[in-house]
């Protein structure tokens, strides 16, 4: 009894809110920061949209600060730096020197392209809804669109391993909304011959 | 950085392992725990202390990521070891904190008129507790709090502070003792 008395002491106390938590948040991510110039992306995933032509995006969360450059490593291994979201065209051509065909589309934050744009090589573009996130982790693991591509180090890398001939690389980033979160990237592979159509934007969630 | 709503529901090991290289992950365990831990600190120290003590907490946590036990999905008895550390280290704030709650019948961070009904009832209940809570040890106060207010396990309570589970029962034991005389003194005692 003398335990369950004690539980309700102060109870009331509620748990914290985002704001009770903003100062201690801001000082984790910048002690986080403090030994690394360049702030690294977590590979975030997350289950996009509901219902017909459901797009499975793995969402990258970029913080880098440096402008954007494709380097290749010498197991064929492709970095991509980005920064601001700006000339689309000239990352598709850096990617496409590089040996990628890709088709870049940087978005205003919060906003999505309406899909479907193409067709994809797997489920992970117009396919059916994900059921939960076992499945969503277990396709992140399998599918070939999402081992193309993943985020790490500030960076992106682009495995073209996972890219079969004349496949597009389908990368739609949307601006970050603050000052913390520079882009999100939606990434998938269109099939060799199907035609990737312009992005026509819409807000996320629509 | 904002982390998205949805993000997948990874179990804590697998966050922590996957922040060693992708460090901005790791404020994913913070959205996840931090609200109660900070109530559980807030309720010990108060508002004020709460959120530096969090803000350690997490940054201890992310300093020592990399010797985290992965074979534990559940994060919370390490944090709350962490935190039970640091709230050592201001037990005049924790004692402050009691002794003000006597004198004025207000914790700082309670909600006002959350409790008008049986307002007076809590506060002759509370009281004794708090004068109970102050004259326990530090090391029995934290076994109790973990277990009356973080709702850790026994076990869970072994593992945040490094003690023989034998050693956290004889802790609670004699804090439930020390709690039931205080609260007997002042006939509330059941």
């Amino acid at each position: 009894m003398t335990m369950d008395t004690l539980k309700t002491m102060w109870e009331s106390i509620p748990p914290a809110t985002p704001e009770d938590l903003a100062g201690a948040r801001r000082r984790l991510l910048d002690g986080m920061h403090a030994r690394r110039r360049v702030v690294t992306v977590p590979r975030l995933l997350v289950a996009a949209g509901v219902a017909a032509a459901v797009a499975v995006t793995p969402l990258f969360v970029g913080t880098g600060t440096s402008a954007y450059a494709v380097s290749r490593s010498p197991d064929g291994t492709l970095t991509v730096t980005l920064s601001g979201l700006r000339d689309p065209e000239g990352l598709e051509a850096e990617l496409g020197k590089a040996g990628v065909k890709a088709d870049v589309t940087f978005l205003e934050p919060g906003m999505r392209c309406v899909a479907p744009r193409f067709v994809g090589v797997d489920e992970s573009y117009g396919g059916p809804p994900v059921d939960g996130p076992d499945e969503l982790r277990e396709q992140v693991r399998t599918v070939r669109s999402f081992k193309a591509i993943r985020a790490s180090s500030g960076t992106f890398q682009i495995y073209p391993e996972y890219i079969k001939p004349h496949e597009t690389l389908v990368l739609e980033f949307s601006d970050g909304e603050n000052a913390q979160v520079l882009w999100r990237l939606g990434s998938w592979l269109a099939k060799a011959g199907s035609p990737v159509k312009p992005c026509t934007p819409v807000a996320m969630g629509n | 950085m904002t982390i998205p709503r949805e993000v997948v529901e990874l179990d804590d090991a697998t966050l922590i392992e996957s922040s060693l290289n992708e460090p901005e992950v790791f404020a994913v365990l913070f959205d996840r725990h931090a609200p109660q831990l900070h109530r559980y600190v807030t309720r010990r120290l108060g508002s004020s202390e709460a959120e530096d003590v969090v803000a350690d907490t997490f940054l201890a946590a992310f300093q020592r990521r990399g010797h985290y036990d992965r074979g534990r999905p559940d994060a919370r008895p390490w944090l709350y070891g962490i935190a039970s550390n640091l709230i050592g280290k201001r037990r005049r704030a924790e004692t402050n904190l009691y002794r003000a709650y006597i004198r004025s019948g207000v914790h700082p961070a309670e909600i006002p008129g959350g409790q008008v009904e049986n307002g007076i009832n809590t506060l002759a209940v509370n009281r004794p507790l708090a004068q109970a809570l102050l004259r326990l040890t530090r090391a029995d106060r934290d076994v109790l709090l973990l277990v009356a207010w973080a709702e850790l396990s026994y076990q869970e309570v072994a593992d945040a502070l490094s003690i023989p589970l034998g050693t956290v029962a004889s802790r609670l034991n004699r804090a439930r003792l020390q709690i039931r005389q205080t609260l007997e003194q002042e006939g509330h005692a059941e």
